[in-house]
């Protein structure tokens, strides 16, 4: 990294952020109790991002020679001579700043493991099918990495940790399934027994689907799909979205985007938080940022060229993505404040709607109005006189983010952790009772 | 890329026990340029080089890779792709095997007759930038407060090996172009376009983009139906569907449920499994004007390759012919389970993923008519030309397009914007509604999302404008 600062420094450049991160990341696939593949990879990944006169260019470099390392920092800060003159003038945060440990990121045994992911295949397989699963399928993903920022501005710092996650799909035919889903940053958290058998659980019950009909419900939602939701709910809250005309909160700050009883929190720094890290890719410490409270927009969330730009704080937020901005604002982990009932209450209080427990294939009409449909997955069932009666199947839930946030009548005090292929950001997510959810379905 | 490197991976491989090995090395350079709202945003390059290291032992599979070119570690990744394939033995149910292939040497590229990588930054911003003074105010008339023009290179180059006798090396550059544009109408809303252009060529290719007049049509387009858009009928009505539209259909609703993988369930809990079943071929799904292929070897599109990730050659492959299921994409574990051999589907999106199933080049054949035939069949209906909103559940059975660029059909003439018509069908009701397919074919580029962890595979979505008759709106 020091490497980084100083040619960059040679080429002229004002300000620099250099990252280093090494990733071991371990994954077994499995479909129809078996076992597909296994999957590891070692990942060393430097990371440039260049500051000067109005001007970024950013680099992520998955190669290993450290003359290349060289030669790239100088092509890009030739290139960023010749770049024209973005909007805004900026640095990045001056440091030097004091990060805080967070406890609970890391766990050395996980860091390590290898056949404790069959294991945990084994026992989420056994547990599902257990509870009438007739076929299993899923994945679990372990990785441990070290990250390390330094900065022309001063500013330097690493963080580590470690992280597990399992999704299975539990079948009992092919149009009956249930999803269960466990996240940690340690093996003695993480439970593959429950995912496996809530996944049979949900499957069971999902089992001789009718057709569903379209109208307006009354949803209780379950973590899986709630949790993307909120994923699509931080997405808008980054300025950078926000900066593209890509968010639903357009000149919102301040203003009632949901209802008193929404509450949802993006905190960086959560003691045992599955993407905790002390500071951001820019160097600056993380904190807690308070996205919306009892329904009102409070934050979006910052890197230095949007706070610049937008007047505002800054947040913590700063991640290198390659291929697109370089550094954007993004969420770390998701959480959605409880509420007081249980899932029963909830099912009551729809009294007659729906329960959905997962989804999938969420699209946009409109990134600014929030119009949008995503597919209802797994299993899904209809309550009449606050109970569950029967599984449905071909449903599609169409309608406005902003809407559905401001019909959020209740929360459950039970939350789950999710984190899978439709939910990149962890979130912590009670279930949740929305009112009068367009739900569409196929017309021929 | 270094023949050795990859040698040395599947040689350790066999001494360690596994019965098949393969590995790639793989570089990828990519440089993206964007503009937003007339500003740079900062270029940003990846680069990318490393091995992937796939084998079988006893059944198992193991996949591992690294971006460091060090022997010893090399042979570290190699231990353990064939350890943790070892270790699972004992959760198979049955063994996985390969289709029994021919092997290649060869090198093969796709050729840029103007090499992007020479072609200076300053000029490919002004590329940019004149797409952005296409859409001025004054030339396209309507406000656009968010333009968002991006200019992507992507590099590719792969060395092949495995324990077989395969060897091939290839390269394919990428280029693409998206416009992200939001119309905006006091008192009608707003309306976004996103329209994504890609070949596998140098940089000779923008010209034949017509960037600048793409550019302002889909604005003044916007502008129109802003002003102008009525709410879609109610009731039933005919269809005509643009070729993006047609496109995204044989993509979403043919290609995705024909990947054996997913057939075979291997994708079930993330991208989902399929409607269609292994005894499916031969069985009816549209009416005998609808016939969909799949062909990576199309020379300049977008999903192109000679050989597959698996070394297999590529090839054409019709997946609906006249209506009737007529094969799947398939790679050598598919194969081999479902009995034959395989049809080169199997593609890797970076050194450290494993080939999966993925698709080429999806597109409708064409027929015979024009667009105005078409039209002139319809009495009361909607001309769909693009889309925006768009999902599909997780068998590909029961799909929605929202229409962006759509217009009312009276009495055989297209009319009246319309403003984000639904079409909300079951795939067979989808198929079985096309009473003619146009003459006119059409690509659009896209990134298709598949795999765990997620692999974007550049493909081309293609066909000609198609009418459907008696669709419910």
């Amino acid at each position: 990294m020091k490497q980084i600062l100083r040619t960059a420094q040679k080429q002229g450049v004002e300000s620099t952020a250099a990252g280093f991160t090494r990733t071991q990341k371990r994954m077994v696939r499995f479909s129809n109790n078996s076992v597909t593949i296994t999957n590891s990879w070692l990942t060393e990944t430097p990371t440039i991002y260049l500051v000067s006169n109005k001007r970024r260019a950013a680099c992520m470099l998955e190669e290993q020679d450290p003359e290349n390392l060289k030669r790239a920092v100088e092509e890009l800060a030739k290139t960023m001579k010749v770049t024209p003159q973005s909007d805004v003038d900026f640095a990045l945060p001056q440091g030097p700043f004091q990060y805080q440990p967070i406890p609970g990121t890391y766990d050395k045994k996980l860091a390590q493991a290898e056949t404790e992911l069959i294991d945990a295949v084994e026992t989420a397989v056994g547990a599902a099918t257990k509870e009438g699963a007739v076929r299993v399928s899923g994945v679990v993903t372990s990785r441990a990495w070290e990250r390390y920022v330094s900065t022309s501005a001063g500013a330097e710092g690493s963080h580590n940790g470690t992280e597990i996650d399992m999704t299975i799909r539990a079948f009992t035919s092919d149009d009956a399934s249930g999803q269960g889903v466990t996240v940690a940053t340690s093996l003695q958290q993480f439970n593959p027994e429950e995912a496996g058998k809530s996944a049979g659980r949900i499957a069971k019950m999902a089992l001789n689907p009718e057709p569903g009909q379209a109208g307006k419900y009354d949803v209780v939602f379950g973590p899986s799909i709630f949790a993307n939701i909120l994923n699509r709910v931080a997405d808008s809250a980054s300025a950078y979205s926000l900066d593209l005309g890509f968010s639903f909160f357009p000149d919102m700050l301040k203003r009632k985007v949901a209802s008193e009883v929404f509450t949802l929190h993006d905190n960086s720094r959560l003691p045992y938080g599955p993407a905790s890290a002390s500071l951001d890719d820019e160097g600056y410490p993380t904190q807690e940022n308070l996205l919306i409270g009892r329904g009102v927009l409070e934050t979006y969330l910052q890197t230095s060229y949007t706070a610049t730009k937008q007047k505002a704080p800054l947040t913590g937020s700063a991640r290198f993505e390659a291929g697109i901005e370089g550094m954007v604002p993004a969420a770390r982990n998701l959480i959605l404040q409880p509420g007081e009932a249980s899932l029963d209450d909830l099912i009551d209080k729809a009294h007659d709607g729906l329960y959905i427990t997962n989804n999938w294939y969420t699209r946009f009409q409109n990134y600014q109005t929030g119009d949008f449909s995503t597919i209802i997955r797994d299993g899904v069932f209809e309550i009449k006189n606050g109970k569950i009666t029967c599984p449905l199947k071909g449903l599609r839930l169409s309608d406005n983010m902003i809407r559905i946030l401001q019909s959020v009548k209740a929360l459950s005090k039970e939350q789950h952790w999710i984190r899978w292929w439709e939910v990149n950001t962890p979130t912590l997510t009670p279930y949740v009772l929305v009112e009068g959810v367009g739900i569409t379905t196929a017309k021929k | 890329m270094s023949e050795e490197f990859a040698r040395v991976a599947v040689d350790h491989a066999l001494r360690l026990g596994a019965q098949y090995a393969e590995a790639r090395v793989q570089r990828d350079l990519g440089h993206t340029y964007t503009l937003k709202n007339g500003a740079a945003e900062p270029v940003s390059v990846t680069r990318k080089l490393g091995v992937g290291i796939r084998v079988i032992v006893d059944g198992a599979l193991g996949f591992a890779s690294t971006n460091s070119l060090d022997k010893d570690q090399l042979r570290s990744t190699t231990e353990s792709a064939v350890r943790t394939a070892k270790a699972s033995r004992r959760l198979l149910t049955s063994p996985i095997r390969l289709s029994e292939e021919k092997s290649w040497e060869d090198n093969w590229e796709a050729k840029m007759e103007i090499d992007v990588s020479k072609v200076s930054t300053e000029e490919k911003y002004e590329f940019l930038f004149t797409i952005e003074k296409s859409l001025a105010p004054e030339n396209v008339h309507v406000s656009l407060p968010s333009r968002i023009l991006i200019f992507d290179e992507d590099l590719t180059e792969k060395f092949y090996v495995n324990s077989e006798g395969s060897k091939l090396h290839g390269s394919v550059p990428r280029l693409s172009l998206i416009f992200y544009i939001t119309a905006e109408e006091p008192g009608k809303g707003v309306v976004q376009r996103l329209r994504h252009e890609a070949q596998s060529r140098g940089w000779e290719v923008v010209e034949d983009w017509k960037p600048t007049k793409i550019a302002a049509d889909e604005a003044k387009m916007l502008g129109r139906l802003l002003r102008e858009g009525v709410p879609p009928p109610k009731g039933e009505v005919d269809m005509v569907l643009g070729s993006e539209v047609t496109g995204i259909i044989c993509h979403e609703s043919c290609g995705h449920p024909q990947e054996a993988d997913r057939i075979l369930g291997r994708e079930a809990a993330q991208a989902g499994e399929s409607y269609v079943k292994p005894d499916m071929l031969g069985h009816r799904i549209g009416s005998e004007h609808v016939t969909v292929i799949d062909d990576p070897t199309l020379p300049n599109s977008y999903g192109y390759y000679m050989y597959d990730d698996e070394g297999v050659k590529a090839r054409p492959r019709i997946l609906i012919n006249e209506g009737v299921i007529s094969g799947f994409l398939q790679n050598r574990e598919t194969a081999a389970e479902l009995g034959g051999t395989s049809n080169g589907a199997s593609r890797s999106s970076s050194y450290d993923r494993e080939p999966i199933i993925r698709m080429g080049n999806t597109y409708m054949k064409p027929g015979n008519h024009s667009l105005e035939d078409l039209v002139e069949g319809v009495k009361h209906g909607i001309y769909m030309k693009s889309f925006m909103e768009w999902n599909i559940d997780d068998r590909r059975y029961n799909e929605r397009y929202v229409g962006l660029e759509a217009y009312m059909i009276e009495n055989g003439e297209i009319t009246t914007p319309v403003r984000n018509p639904i079409l909300e069908i079951t795939t067979p009701g989808l198929y079985g509604s096309v009473d003619a397919v146009g003459k006119e074919l059409e690509f659009a580029g896209a990134t298709c999302g598949k795999g765990d962890p997620m692999q974007g595979a550049p493909v081309w979505t293609g066909g000609p404008p198609i009418r459907l008759r008696q669709i419910r709106l």
